[in-house]
């Protein structure tokens, strides 16, 4: 019962940040407001978050391996590291 | 010893341990991370083109389509939970739930693939393609790999909902199981969600 809940808890925050992210991308899409440091940090935040959820819940890797766990949850938190450090420079 | 010995032996080792099991075939996850890896190249190559040309990628995401993007983001997330939903049903021995939540999944991924299309429609009339400038190249290269992946993955989706359809699953007793191809393929289905996840903030909303 405890993973239903979790998966209807992942769902809810997958479906909330996106319509976040994009309601922010469609009302500044025309300002600068978006190319702010802060709040790209936010936005790959988010994608953080995103990813862990798929990950541990929809992958259902959180009772896997520590390696593999490991592995995937590494990708979604290097990656937008990465990405954001990119834009940031 | 080697990363891959590595891993395939926690994965053995995951094998004889009720607690810890990894989901699936342990090749699908080898073929996973080499997924994942090609896309973080991608996705690398995208920020820095996009950060050596910023006037040119500003300009080109003025040109996508907003609503087109939430579409598709919110037909992955919601058939990547029809898939969640569709391997409970096929641990508790349902069959008939798991092929239906599939053929749910499968629907919302169609919904992905004709927005897709018409998106890009939409620019070709435009004129715009993959030789009218970096961002265009690669946002062509990189949303059209991932969509052969969601093709892929929807061939997939139909040979395990068509497996289900004849109670080709089964989960006995004793708790052993039969459902790693089931699994293998709701974690590739899963893998190009989380792709996704990626890129879409990273050619659509960051600017």
């Amino acid at each position: 019962m405890k993973h239903i809940i979790l998966q209807r808890i992942a769902i809810s925050l997958l479906v909330a940040l996106t319509l976040i992210s994009a309601a922010l991308g469609w009302y500044f899409r025309h300002s600068e407001w978006l190319s702010q440091p802060w709040l790209i940090g936010l936005v790959w935040l988010s994608v953080m978050l995103k990813g862990q959820q798929i990950t541990d819940v929809f992958m259902e890797l959180s009772q896997a391996p520590k390696l593999w766990r490991g592995l995937l949850l590494s990708y979604v938190t290097v990656v937008p590291s990465i990405l954001c450090l990119i834009y940031w420079l | 010893m080697s990363l891959g010995s590595t891993l395939t032996s926690h994965a053995a080792t995951s094998a004889t341990s009720p607690d810890k099991k990894l989901p699936g075939d342990l090749a699908m996850w080898f073929f996973i991370l080499a997924e994942l890896t090609v896309f973080a190249i991608l996705f690398i190559s995208f920020a820095v083109a996009r950060q050596l040309n910023p006037d040119i990628f500003i300009a080109g995401q003025q040109t996508l389509h907003p609503i087109a993007v939430i579409i598709n983001t919110l037909a992955l997330i919601c058939s990547s939970y029809l898939v969640v939903l569709a391997v409970n049903s096929i641990n508790r021995n349902d069959s008939d739930k798991a092929r239906n939540a599939l053929l749910c999944a499968l629907a919302l991924a169609l919904i992905y693939v004709v927005t897709k299309g018409w998106e890009y429609q939409q620019l070709l009339a435009l004129d715009y393609g993959i030789t009218t400038n970096t961002f265009y190249m690669l946002y062509f290269f990189i949303t059209f790999f991932h969509f052969m992946h969601v093709l892929l993955g929807m061939v997939i989706l139909g040979s395990i909902a068509l497996k289900a359809h004849g109670k080709g699953y089964v989960v006995d007793k004793q708790g052993d199981q039969s459902v790693s191809g089931f699994e293998a393929g709701a974690s590739y289905w899963h893998m190009v969600d989380l792709v996704w996840i990626i890129l879409f903030p990273l050619i659509y909303i960051v600017t």
